[in-house]
């Protein structure tokens, strides 16, 4: 992992004193509510329905085991009890009181962590890969790119107060996990340079992002970002929040146009005074290298009889694990969605166990998904099964990564004041319906996203089945979209059939899935494979009762 | 942002702090331009009119404006003032930051909704005067500068940034 140096430390230490007195000034009345509003979302403070949130920045989804330590010890003195991954790989506590908040900070920075740039409209935390460094089918590590981003982007001047906040997302992988098509800026790292997507985003208008430059070298990419961002600063709308992130310039302007200004751009600048020079870049690589790979003998007869001894086990392997570049270990994934309970939610119990695990497991190292999930990268396959019961004993052994009841669904009506309907419940309801293990896996891969309002929090517009919460008339409802999908080949799901009351949709998501069960031609083919090929018209009629 | 009332009057402060008389002028369109006289002309007449006048001038330039336009009549420019209608609209920092990379020297000013708090982020891409409203400008200067001792990236000061930082540490 990357290791702060005594510049890191400053940077954040500066911060952190400025918005304690900041705080101080707050509590003694000196400023008002409004006043202190844009200070505080500099620093990941929102005002939400009940109580402060904070939102602390998780660097592209890498965490150490004491980072995680730390969570469990804010969750535990300043919090409920529990803390929020969040689709955006970062945590937020959602119980904050204000006048905590500057120790809260003073003890994220002794872990060299902070909540700098994870609200306001500037660019926030760059999301990536869970598997970065692990997965076989990686091209080249996103991780160090990735920190070479938020140093660059961590208070740059020109670019704190954008139109919009501004995601960047990266993968160096064929498979894309990051999701980088729905950013507004996705970036796919291939072996002669970046690949640079543009405009991609969810919300009111979903779009993809478009394809601009192929090939960036890596010792340029920064002031390409930099020229990326300036045209967007500079002629992204600001007369209308909801048409002023960069998808809509670069769906007003057209992509290529968009390109051409971006090239021009990028050539009047002084590249040579803002691209970190290639000892740089190999400074941040060699924070990253590959762990010290116990050699524990594995005994794959031993794997199978414990597996054949203990069926739980054995669905979760199935399930919970991923293939390793090496072929002694595996990664795995720690799913934070039991049944009935909120997706994402941990409580300060289960992160010290998790640290406690990535200690004794995965070489001290803890991602996050943007599922919501915590990953353990590096596992070897002779400690899976002390793993899985460790895990089993603090209710985090649920079996259901990439399947029905693995849902995302943003915070809605029950803490953000702009939901127009709950989404945890619906989760919760969702997932009792499916609870059925044998009937879950026979359902197979099956992404199910819940947002409770148009703002897309959920990702609805790219789950397999979407639900978008809406209100009508007072009354919360429910609308259906299917086809969606956020990986490489990323296609924005539709609106299907009616809406619905929140007690008809587990009841309609059953029938659609068991109408999908009847058509596909075998188990090979996944849900999102059958509705490509037959079209989310052939399920519309089963969304609804029949007459 | 913070510690702002509006009551207090507009006063001039430069980037190391030093109060500043105001001697320029914003002329209304249909005020005729005087010969050597501190006038700050809007962004459209100067495009219209430097071409043909002798003299250094002042224009103001607004967010929506391509301050590159005024490019070939820089030499007859002496001063430019961004307008920050709302601190929020951060157009007016490209211009600054453009402006320097085309090489202008003279004084770039920040005018408008310039708050206590906007004011490292303006020093660093090239704004060196301010009209603010602040209770202590020359102390929201000193605060702002106090802030951070290290910056990420380079701009248009002369800030070097941390990865040169660490360069120059190692030997490299």
């Amino acid at each position: 992992m990357y290791v702060y140096d005594q510049f890191d430390h400053a940077v954040v230490a500066a911060r952190n004193a400025e918005f304690k007195d900041q705080v101080a000034r707050r509590l003694a009345g000196e400023l008002s509510e409004d006043q202190f509003k844009p200070l505080r979302l500099m620093n990941g403070l929102y005002l939400q329905l009940h109580a402060y949130m904070l939102r602390i920045a998780v660097p592209y989804g890498v965490l150490s085991s004491a980072q995680m330590r730390t969570f469990a010890h804010i969750a535990r003195t300043y919090d409920r009890d529990f803390g929020h991954f969040t689709t955006r790989q970062n945590i937020q506590f959602n119980w904050i009181k204000l006048a905590d908040t500057p120790q809260i900070l003073e003890d994220l920075a002794k872990v060299e962590m902070h909540a700098i740039q994870t609200s306001g409209n500037c660019i926030r935390n760059t999301t990536t890969d869970q598997f970065a460094g692990a997965a076989k089918d990686e091209i080249d590590d996103p991780r160090p790119w990735a920190e070479l981003i938020r140093q660059w982007s961590t208070f740059h001047p020109e670019f704190t107060f954008l139109p919009r906040k501004f995601k960047i997302a990266i993968t160096g992988a064929t498979r894309d996990r990051a999701a980088i098509r729905v950013h507004d800026i996705g970036l796919q790292l291939t072996a002669n340079g970046f690949d640079v997507y543009v405009g991609g985003g969810m919300g009111r208008t979903p779009h993809l992002g478009h394809l601009i430059k192929s090939g960036v070298p890596g010792e340029k990419l920064l002031s390409y970002l930099e020229a990326a961002l300036r045209v967007y600063n500079r002629y992204g709308r600001r007369d209308n929040i909801y048409k002023a992130r960069i998808k809509i310039l670069v769906s007003a302007l057209g992509p290529q146009e968009y390109a051409r200004q971006v090239e021009e751009e990028w050539a009047s600048l002084d590249q040579a005074k803002i691209d970190a020079p290639y000892a740089e870049i190999a400074r941040i690589k060699s924070f990253f290298p590959e762990p010290d790979y116990t050699a524990k003998a594995f005994d794959a007869a031993a794997l199978d009889r414990a597996k054949a001894a203990d069926p739980g086990f054995a669905r979760w392997v199935r399930n919970n694990t991923l293939a390793h570049r090496r072929d002694d270990h595996v990664s795995v994934t720690i799913s934070l969605k039991p049944t009935g309970l909120p997706p994402g939610d941990a409580s300060s119990e289960q992160m010290d166990v998790m640290a406690d695990l990535a200690d004794d497991y995965g070489y001290a190292e803890l991602r996050v998904s943007h599922e919501q999930n915590v990953i353990l990268p590096h596992v070897a396959k002779a400690d899976l099964y002390d793993l899985y019961q460790r895990l089993d004993k603090t209710g985090l052994s649920s079996a259901n990564v990439g399947k029905i009841t693995d849902m995302i669904a943003c915070p809605g009506l029950d803490y953000c004041s702009l939901a127009n309907a709950r989404s945890i419940p619906l989760a919760q309801d969702i997932s009792k319906r499916f609870e059925d293990a044998g009937y879950t896996d026979k359902i197979g891969d099956l992404q199910i996203k819940i947002s409770g309002c148009i703002n897309a929090c959920g990702h609805h517009h790219v789950g397999h089945i979407g639900i978008l919460g809406v209100d009508k008339q007072g009354e919360e409802f429910y609308q259906i979209l299917l086809g969606g999908r956020a990986d490489e080949q990323a296609a924005l799901g539709a609106i299907t059939g009616k809406g619905m009351p929140a007690e008809a949709v587990p009841a309609a998501i059953e029938r659609v899935v068991n109408l999908y069960l009847e058509l596909r031609t075998d188990e090979s083919e996944r849900f999102i494979d059958t509705v490509g090929r037959l079209g989310r018209e052939a399920f519309a009629g089963a969304l609804h009762e029949p007459a | 942002m913070s510690l702002l009332n509006s009551s207090h009057e507009p006063k001039l402060v430069t980037a190391d702090g030093t109060l500043i008389p105001d001697g320029w002028r914003l002329l209304a369109d249909d005020e005729t331009v005087g010969v050597d006289e501190p006038n700050v002309l809007g962004f459209d007449r100067a495009l219209a009119e430097l071409d043909g006048l002798n003299g250094k001038y002042g224009v103001r330039v607004n967010p929506a404006d391509d301050v590159r336009k005024l490019l070939p009549f820089i030499d007859k420019i002496a001063l430019i003032e961004v307008a920050f209608p709302g601190y929020r609209d951060g157009r007016g920092y490209s211009t600054a930051r453009i402006l320097r990379e085309e090489g202008f020297t003279g004084p770039i000013r920040a005018v408008g909704d310039v708050l206590r708090d906007q004011l490292l982020y303006m020093i660093r891409v090239g704004f060196d005067e301010f009209l603010v409203k602040d209770a202590d400008p020359q102390g929201a200067i000193a605060h702002a500068k106090s802030l951070f001792d290290y910056a990420y990236q380079s701009a248009a000061d002369d800030l070097k940034p941390v990865w040169q930082l660490r360069q120059e540490a190692t030997g490299a």
